[in-house]
């Protein structure tokens, strides 16, 4: 008994703090339909490359749907500059999108797909 | 991004990491911390502070920060517990600062003392006449030991050669009003001894006293939730909400 105490939890206690902090590892791939950000993110290059803006729109409020799902499992082992950044990049990208600017588009679209591969990093 | 919700996990995670690494540091306390002990935990707690609420940067690295301290600060444990000589160079060691009633001034500015802090240290130590002192060390967690002259020293039982019997240590045999049965077969009594014993002091329940304590040379203290006193001595020496 004292061996569980002073020994096994210490050690369980400090590898599931381990898997909090590096859980990215896991929940940053996608876990069911439709919440994986960087499918998301080629959809709306693809509808972009074909100038098919209405579907750009669609795509966006996917993307950011997807974000939203994504973020609430990772934001225990990301940092929050990282989330905030991509977050902004969301928004620039809908006024690109809504002015119609392909080059103010792409540049959001990779910029969050670089956050993305950047958090928890 | 929940921030409070981040912040109450990433809590948790520095306050249990930090108990259970401290743990594994030992058991010194306060008083016996050097110096580099003393910074060693600030720096830690400080890590765990920003591990905390630093949300602009991942757990994990502050995590590992507190690891590879804690790490180092078990490692130079081991040693200084191994090896005496590089205990001596990292943990310095005790000094002599007055030898036989004389002030050793050198030694003094050698530790960055001062006069005024030695007489400061030895007032806590109530010593107020530096005539009293024969021997005085700085030891390596900056408290001082005395050793009086001999004609300043307390009598002892020895001094006046009386026997006296070995007081020991005293045990709980009610606590809070509960009996500890256990504390009494260490000690060869029974419930039925206690019981007398109380009704003695003139208590009927076990459940009056609030604490009972014996020692191995019989002498039994008790006290009661009740103690019955009318006047209580006030020790304010301000009047306050309290």
């Amino acid at each position: 008994m004292r061996k569980f105490l002073v020994i096994t939890i210490p050690i369980v206690t400090l590898v599931l703090f381990i898997f909090v902090m590096e859980s990215d590892i896991f929940l940053k791939r996608p876990l069911g339909k439709n919440d994986s950000i960087p499918e998301s993110i080629n959809a709306v290059v693809n509808d972009i490359q074909k100038d098919d803006w209405d579907k750009a729109v669609k795509d966006t409020n996917n993307l950011s749907d997807v974000w939203k799902k994504v973020v609430r499992r990772v934001q225990f082992s990301s940092e929050r500059d990282e989330i905030n950044a991509f977050s902004i990049n969301l928004a620039r990208l809908r006024g690109s999108i809504l002015a119609k600017d392909r080059a103010g588009a792409f540049s959001e679209l990779y910029e969050a797909y670089e956050h993305w591969e950047d958090l928890g990093k | 991004m929940n921030e409070g919700l981040v912040v109450c996990v990433r809590s948790i995670i520095s306050f249990f990491s930090l108990l259970i690494f401290t743990r594994i540091l030992g058991k010194e306390q306060i008083s016996q911390l050097t110096f580099f002990d003393y910074i060693l935990g600030i720096t830690i707690g400080s890590i765990a502070a920003t591990l905390s609420t630093d949300l602009s940067s991942r757990s994990w690295p502050h995590w590992i920060g507190i690891l590879v301290w804690a790490a180092l600060g078990l490692l130079l444990e081991y040693i200084t517990m191994r090896w005496r000589y590089v205990a001596k160079y990292l943990e310095n060691e005790p000094t002599i600062v007055i030898m036989n009633g004389k002030i050793m001034e050198k030694t003094l500015k050698k530790m960055k003392f001062r006069v005024s802090d030695i007489t400061e240290l030895l007032r806590n130590k109530d010593i107020f006449d530096m005539n009293e002192v024969d021997f005085a060390i700085i030891e390596p967690n900056g408290q001082l030991s005395v050793l009086k002259k001999p004609e300043f020293q307390n009598l002892t039982p020895k001094d006046m050669h009386i026997q006296k019997k070995a007081s020991g240590i005293s045990s709980e045999l009610i606590y809070d009003g509960i009996l500890i049965e256990e504390n009494l077969r260490q000690l060869d009594k029974d419930k039925n001894w206690l019981l007398n014993e109380l009704k003695k002091h003139g208590i009927k329940n076990i459940s009056d006293v609030f604490i009972a304590t014996l020692d191995p040379s019989g002498s039994l203290y008790i006290d009661l939730y009740n103690d019955h006193m009318t006047k209580i001595t006030d020790i304010g020496d301000y009047k306050g909400p309290y």
